[in-house]
């Protein structure tokens, strides 16, 4: 079991890793980060667009309930993964990486991101 | 000491690197590790203790006995029998720090502050943060709460939905479902948020959310500019004299006519609750403001503004106040 900051380095271990944030979906904190310039900014955005998928799935889903296990996005740069956790706490939090387009494997970085994740919070 | 602000007596300590406990009167206290925070409790959000019996994992007799074993390390405890991993007692660390410091730092007046050099909090630290960095998320914090809803007169209101939602679907977070299932017309968000174990802060954004989607009864009197019907006839006794909300026994009377109006609302029990405002408004703090009673006539004006006589919990109205205080301050 590993502690947040661990985790933020492991995420950053990963084959293409160019930032890794926790962001506490509740209230919207950055709890921590490495590789972000802006950190603030960056939790809030990605705070934002979590939620309007969770939204926006919920309206078209046809099968009513939907859970989320991870969002990506793939932009002209690169990929954005959002895995939100659960936790005994409040929550979910969300753990928030970011990929180089070229040097990434999105299969390998989000089964390795999802098994960082069972360490930090017990799944 | 006792006469600088909390925010500079923090900053000072911080640039000392002191490790102990500055205590802010009753209203709550910082715990600092090497001259960073590394744990805030506030008496209106729940502490750990509260938030690790509600997590489900341990009872509150565990945490308990934990608590009286501990010499300091605590939190160690829990972790190596496996109550919760390292991760996760960080985040509830730092959640239950970030939400004391929102509404400790955000108080009015100026609580006297006392230093004890030395002193620690039973879990241990196991999250830091640095002064400026907690003042800086605390801000950040208020203009969230400003862009949900800027408006505060559902903070410390009995949390009422609407029966009848005109939308033909509404979309809810867990802990808006959470807050809808639990509210009875009676609580306010702090004690909500404390009887369903979530931190007051992220349950007072998400009442706000809720009251931005048009899922909240709002409160009685309605303020023109954001009631939607002004069919509401509320004031008719006021109507010549709007700049008095102040007096504390002119209060019951503009609430009185709305009820009938409004028959939407019968789960608000305003006139039994009433002799409860008075403290905000009046003079007579100390007797039921027991936290914080250095600013009653302010708080008074903030309170009777906003907020009809319906209240809940003196200690959440009192709370409420300050955090309203301090989002004011910020404009």
């Amino acid at each position: 079991m590993i502690g947040i900051e661990e985790c933020l380095a492991e995420a950053m271990a990963i084959p293409g890793a160019l930032c890794a944030m926790l962001v506490d979906h509740a209230s919207g904190t950055a709890i921590a980060g490495q590789g972000a310039a802006d950190l603030e900014g960056s939790a809030a955005g990605l705070r934002e667009c979590y939620r309007a998928t969770q939204g926006g799935l919920a309206m078209s889903s046809p099968d009513g309930t939907v859970r989320i296990e991870d969002v990506i996005v793939t932009t002209d740069h690169g990929y954005q993964l959002i895995l939100p956790m659960e936790t005994p706490f409040d929550g979910p939090l969300l753990m928030c990486l970011r990929l180089d387009r070229g040097r990434a494997n999105l299969a390998l970085a989000r089964l390795r991101l999802r098994s960082i994740s069972h360490q930090l919070i017990a799944p | 000491m006792a006469d600088a602000s909390l925010e500079a007596t923090l900053t000072t300590l911080a640039a000392d690197g002191a490790t102990g406990a500055l205590r802010a009167g009753r209203a709550g206290t910082v715990f600092l590790d090497r001259g960073r925070v590394c744990y805030v409790e506030c008496a209106g959000t729940p502490g750990v203790e509260e938030l690790l019996a509600a997590s489900g994992r341990i009872s509150a007799g565990g945490v308990k006995s934990t608590r009286q074993g501990a010499t300091g390390d605590g939190g160690d405890t829990l972790v190596r029998r496996g109550v919760l991993t390292r991760g996760e007692l960080q985040f509830c660390v730092l959640g239950a720090t970030l939400d004391a410091s929102f509404f400790l730092f955000g108080g009015s007046g100026a609580p006297k502050l006392r230093f004890r050099d030395g002193d620690r909090h039973w879990l241990g630290p196991h999250w830091f943060f640095d002064v400026s960095g907690l003042f800086r998320e605390c801000r950040r914090r208020s203009a969230r709460l400003d862009r949900a809803w800027a408006s505060a007169e559902l903070d410390n209101h009995p949390i009422t939905p609407r029966r009848h939602v005109r939308a033909r679907h509404v979309v809810l977070s867990a802990l808006q479902w959470e807050i809808v299932l639990a509210s009875d017309g009676v609580t306010p968000p702090a004690e909500l948020a404390r009887r369903i174990g979530r931190s007051a802060y992220s349950t007072l954004l998400a009442v706000r959310e809720l009251a931005a989607a048009e899922l909240l009864e709002p409160p009685e009197p309605a303020k023109p500019s954001e009631a939607p019907k002004p069919n509401e006839p509320p004031k008719p006794n006021e109507a010549g004299k709007p700049n008095e909300p102040p007096k504390s026994n002119e209060v019951p009377k503009p609430n009185d006519p709305p009820k009938p109006a409004d028959p939407a609302q019968p789960a608000v029990p305003a006139a039994p609750r009433e002799p409860a405002e008075p403290p905000g408004s009046g003079d007579s703090g100390p007797a039921v403001l027991p936290r914080r009673t250095n600013r009653p006539g302010n708080g008074g004006l903030v309170m009777s503004a906003g907020v009809p006589a319906t209240s809940g919990d003196p200690t959440d109205v009192n709370l409420l106040i300050r955090l309203r205080d301090a989002l004011e301050a910020l404009q």
